[in-house]
Formats: structure tokens, C-alpha cells, sequence
């Protein structure tokens, strides 16, 4: 063997009894007339000793830990998860309300908690929205991916990105407030409500700010335990700063909503989320107590939310993964990639066969009309659209003019 | 939605694989609850995912790629928040030999904390192989389960080695240095 013909991995497989019997003989034949080789063998015997010596001070198993104790426990967790499952939404679930007809909640919900917010913003590329587009996802292609109801891939994406996500400003404790006057004063925009209608209650929700590291690393781990090892996350993106401010918005509620405005109210400050998933859930699992009926609607304004990311950050190269991670093809993803203004265009995914999406238009602004498809509440509505600057969801039950005419009659 | 483990199946993978899981993450984990409930939630992964989130490789290596992941993700988040060091501090160092005194307790308690401390600095791979490594998978298991050829295993051991005997032999420095300075504070 030449001297060039071998390399550090060698000699370290080498010290570890890792060559096959050609490339052992071969190797030790080299370092007999070889000192440098020699040299570098004894360089890597003193780490790899120093390493093995700091190793096995890291405790090892106890006595007597046994597997079937492990299997019987795993089960019970197994149960209990699964149980679970049926009444919380994870991050996918709450993703995919858009599809259910509660595109604006859903949007809500992953901008009100933190290291979702983060990642759901990071990755749809909101940088602030004046435009809507639906994305129909092809169902079959979650199934075939292990995604759908996978809270726990959810659960990992919050938990590696929650530890390099910092709340810079802290959202307080939702406020129920008396009119539009006082909700205007406190959110800093003109709220506007529905003309023909006074609102049950109004809640005030206070902004919030969060920053957040992103780790190519990390973020790629994502991608290869969802099986996706064949995504590659851009390396631009590692050790970005990620800027997300939500600025205060309102929530108002109309006819009979049950205990959803209290349970808003209700909720901590840094972020019970499932108080806010109940909003306008329709037939959905929620953890009201109390029922809702059909006319209860709910109006939700807030300034759009703004994210800030350093300029090599390339948000349709991101969208690209992301949209492939969801099942659609490399060609597809790249084509839709194309047609949006990643900068500007809140991107609305639908699960095909779940939702309807129509284009419409809320006095000469673009507005998205959703509404579920499946059983339920078929008259089910949500209509997203942007004000001059100023984010609006309208959820409620009634037909396209109805839902047109609400949203047109704010003053 | 599980599409389609086979229950008599995946209870064969549990049982074949949990000792050499729990044991990459406890050695990482100061707590034992944590570590077994981490365990316990890459096995949940595993089985939410489906066989196919394996296919092509083996469940396996899977599983050590991602425990050790989520068992180093945890490590780092400790440090950086100061937990580890925090627990360590007041842990009571639990010794497996009764004949333990307080004072080998608690200095074989800051070993540990400075081997974890290590791992957390290291770049994640980095880290991850060292585990593999040192809990006993050879170099064919470490390849499938770091997705990287079997030729590039010993490079990148090396390479971390390296890596890991520069900064326990800073740390290690740096704990003479604090103890010379407290006896000498203590002399005066």
C-alpha cells in the first residue's frame, strides 16, 4: 500500500480492528517502513484513549433493567398518546384547519405560539402578507410520507426549534374590551366591526416578537427522521436570524359562541393554544364546554405579521423543501414555487377532498373564501383578506353572498 | 395512520433494540426519567411513522441516529440554559458501589458533567458518532445509522476524537485551575 493511498479513516480503522483481512495485512506491512504513519497512528490512539477514557465515566444501565417492564410501560405511553391524539391538534392538524374552512385561525394559532409560530412563519415565508394563494395537498402523498396526524413529528419540529427561539416581546394575558373605540386604542389601528351586528364580546390579544436561530443541522435531522434524508435544507439558512413580530390584533364574537371568548380570556399569556384553537372550530374536536351554535361568527384583525430574515436567505429555495417534505413532487414544487411572491403571499394549504377555495374580492382587496367539503358544518365558511395593511378573518356559517356582505359592511 | 406496523413485529424491534437505545440516551441525560421518556418517544416516533420510515436502511440504525439526536438536542438545550450543570451541582450523585464516599461521589459526578459538557460543544455528528461509537455499534452499524459510508467512519471518528480531546483536556485544565484557586483562597 502507498503512502498516499492511505489515509486518517484507515489508520483509525485500523487502531479499532475495523479493516478486512487484505486491507489489515496491507496497512500494517505500510507502517513497518512508514514513520509518519507511525507517528500519526500514535496521534490517534491518544484521542481516541481520551475519548474512550471521558466516555465511560457517562453512567451505564442500572441492574436489573428489564425489557419487558419497558415494553409494558411503552404500551401504556402508546395508549395514553394515542388517546391524546384524538383531542389536541398538532402543529400539522392546526396547519391543515386552513383546509377545514378556518384558514385564519390556524394562522392564529401557529403565530401565537412561539417556537410554531416560528417555524410554521419560517417556512411559509410570510414576510408580510398582502396577497393569498391555496396550496391543495394531495392527501395520499402524507400517508405515503408517515406525515398525517403525526403529532409527534410535530411535537419534534417545536421541541428542536424552541431552544433557539427568544420571545423579545412577551404576549400578555388577552382582554376583553368594551367597543371598537377602546379596542382601536389599545391594537393602534382603526378596528373596524360588523355593521349590522353587536358583537357578544370583544377581545383584545397583545402583540408579540420572537427571534430564532436557524440550524441547518437541526433542521435537516428533521427532514432524515421523517424519512426525507433525499431534502436537502439549504445551507444559507444556517445560523440565520429570523425576526417574527405579530403586532396586537382583535377578536370579536358574534351571536351565541358558547364559552369561546371566556376561555380566550382565560387563557396564559405565554400561549395555551388550545384556547385559541376552539375559535371558530366548527364541528372540529375543541375543548369547549359549552356549545355553539350556528350564528356564532368571529372577526378577527390584526396588522400583518412581519418577518425579517437576512437577504441570502432564499424563501422560495425553502419553500421548495417544504413543499416536497409535504408530499409534492421535485418538478411540481418547483413550478408552484415560481408562481408565488414568497415576500408578499400568504400561502393557504388545503387537503384535497377536505376543503373548497374560491377567489373573491372584499371591496376591490383579494380576500380567500374556505370552506369545508366533508360532513359537518357544510355551510361552514372563512373568508381571509387584507385592508389596507390590516389582516382580516371572518369565520362563520351561510352561503358565499352572505359571508361577502358581512366582511363588505365593516366600518 | 400507523401504516401498518404489525404488533407482533414491532414488539420484536422493541425488544431488540431498547437496551442499546435507553443506554445512548441515559448516558447522555442526567436524569433517568428523562432519558426513558426521550426512549420512549423515539420508539412512539417509530411507530407513528410506519415501517417505511426505514426503508431502504435499517430500523436499527433509525433508531440510534435519532435517539442519540434527540438525547444530544436535550443535552444542549440543558446547557445552554444552565440546567445541567444546575442538577449536577445538587445531584446526589447516586453510586452504584454503597462503599462510595461523599467526597469520590461528587467528584465523579463533575467527571460526568464535564464529558456531557464536552459532548454539548461538539458539533452534532460529532457528538453522534462518538456515542454510537463508544456504545458498542461497529463501524457497518454506525455507517446505516449516520447514513454515510462505512469508508468515511473512521475519518470522521478521528475527527471527532480529536475534537473531544482538546476540550476535555481544556476543561479538565480549567477544574485544576478552580481548585487550585479555592485552596489557595482557603489558605488565606
Amino acid at each position: 500500500m502507498k503512502h498516499t493511498d492511505l489515509n486518517q479513516g484507515t489508520l483509525r480503522a485500523y487502531l479499532d480492528s475495523q479493516l478486512d483481512p487484505g486491507q489489515l495485512s496491507a496497512v500494517e506491512d505500510h507502517l513497518q517502513g512508514c514513520a509518519a504513519c507511525q507517528q500519526e497512528v500514535l496521534v490517534l490512539n491518544t484521542h481516541a484513549s481520551c475519548a474512550r477514557e471521558g466516555l465511560s465515566r457517562l453512567p451505564e444501565l442500572p441492574q436489573g433493567d428489564n425489557v419487558a417492564i419497558a415494553w409494558a410501560e411503552f404500551q401504556r405511553k402508546r395508549e395514553d398518546a394515542m388517546d391524546a391524539e384524538q383531542g389536541h391538534w398538532g402543529l400539522w392538524q392546526k396547519l391543515s384547519l386552513a383546509g377545514g374552512g378556518l384558514a385564519a385561525v390556524a394562522l392564529v394559532v401557529a403565530l401565537t405560539v412561539a417556537p410554531v409560530r416560528a417555524w410554521a412563519e419560517t417556512f411559509l415565508a410570510i414576510f408580510r402578507v398582502e396577497h393569498f394563494t391555496v396550496l391543495e395537498l394531495n392527501p395520499d402523498s402524507f400517508k405515503k410520507n408517515g406525515l398525517q396526524n403525526d403529532q409527534m413529528l410535530n411535537q419534534t419540529v417545536g421541541r428542536m426549534l424552541s431552544d433557539e427561539v427568544t420571545v423579545t416581546q412577551k404576549p400578555q394575558k388577552p382582554q376583553l374590551v368594551a367597543d371598537a373605540a377602546a379596542a382601536s386604542k389599545l391594537a393602534g389601528f382603526p378596528v373596524q366591526l360588523l355593521s349590522s351586528e353587536t358583537p357578544a364580546a370583544l377581545v383584545f390579544e397583545s402583540g408579540v416578537a420572537v427571534q430564532m436561530k436557524l440550524d441547518q443541522d437541526r433542521l435537516q435531522s428533521i427532514l432524515d427522521e421523517a424519512g426525507r434524508s433525499d431534502l436537502q435544507i439549504p445551507s444559507s439558512v444556517d445560523g440565520a436570524r429570523i425576526a417574527v413580530r405579530v403586532p396586537p390584533g382583535i377578536m370579536a364574537f358574534y351571536g351565541h359562541c358558547g364559552n369561546m371568548p371566556s376561555q380566550l380570556v382565560g387563557s396564559s399569556p405565554d400561549g395555551d393554544h388550545q384556547a385559541h384553537i376552539v375559535v371558530g372550530a366548527g364541528g372540529k374536536p375543541t375543548r369547549s364546554h359549552e356549545e355553539t351554535d350556528s350564528t356564532c361568527m368571529t372577526l378577527m384583525e390584526l396588522p400583518s405579521p412581519i418577518v425579517s430574515a437576512p437577504a441570502e436567505i432564499n424563501p422560495a429555495q425553502i419553500a421548495q423543501v417544504v413543499l416536497q417534505f409535504l408530499g409534492m413532487s421535485a418538478n411540481d414544487a418547483a413550478n408552484f414555487t415560481q408562481t408565488v411572491d414568497w415576500t408578499s403571499t400568504l400561502v393557504l394549504p388545503t387537503i384535497r377532498g377536505k376543503s373548497s377555495y374560491e377567489q373573491v374580492h372584499i371591496n376591490g382587496n383579494e380576500g380567500a373564501l374556505l370552506r369545508p367539503t366533508g360532513p359537518g358544518q357544510p355551510d361552514h365558511f372563512s373568508l381571509i383578506w387584507v385592508d389596507d395593511g390590516i389582516l382580516h378573518a371572518l369565520n362563520g356559517t351561510g352561503d358565499n353572498t352572505t359571508a361577502i356582505n358581512l366582511a363588505s359592511q365593516l366600518e | 395512520m400507523t401504516a401498518g406496523w404489525d404488533e407482533t413485529e414491532f414488539e420484536a424491534i422493541f425488544r431488540e433494540h431498547y437496551q442499546r437505545v435507553v443506554r445512548i440516551t441515559r448516558r447522555v441525560l442526567r436524569r433517568d426519567s428523562e432519558a426513558e421518556e426521550i426512549c420512549a418517544e423515539v420508539f412512539l416516533r417509530l411507530y407513528r411513522s410506519g415501517p417505511g420510515v426505514a426503508a431502504g436502511g435499517l430500523v436499527g440504525g433509525w433508531l440510534y441516529r435519532t435517539a442519540s439526536r434527540a438525547a444530544i438536542d436535550a443535552l444542549r438545550a440543558h446547557q445552554r440554559r444552565g440546567l445541567e450543570e444546575e442538577l449536577e451541582a445538587g445531584a446526589s450523585a447516586h453510586s452504584e458501589d454503597p462503599a462510595e464516599g461523599p467526597l469520590t461521589q461528587l467528584l465523579r459526578a463533575e467527571r460526568i458533567a464535564q464529558v456531557r459538557s464536552v459532548l454539548a460543544q461538539l458539533k452534532v455528528d460529532k457528538a453522534q458518532i462518538l456515542l454510537l461509537r463508544y456504545g458498542g455499534l461497529k463501524y457497518q452499524e454506525i455507517a446505516a445509522a449516520m447514513h454515510i459510508s462505512a469508508a468515511s467512519v473512521g475519518t470522521m471518528l478521528a475527527r471527532a476524537e480529536a475534537e473531544f480531546s482538546r476540550l476535555y483536556e481544556q476543561q479538565q485544565e480549567l477544574s485544576r485551575k478552580a481548585s487550585l484557586f479555592e485552596t489557595v483562597k482557603e489558605r488565606r
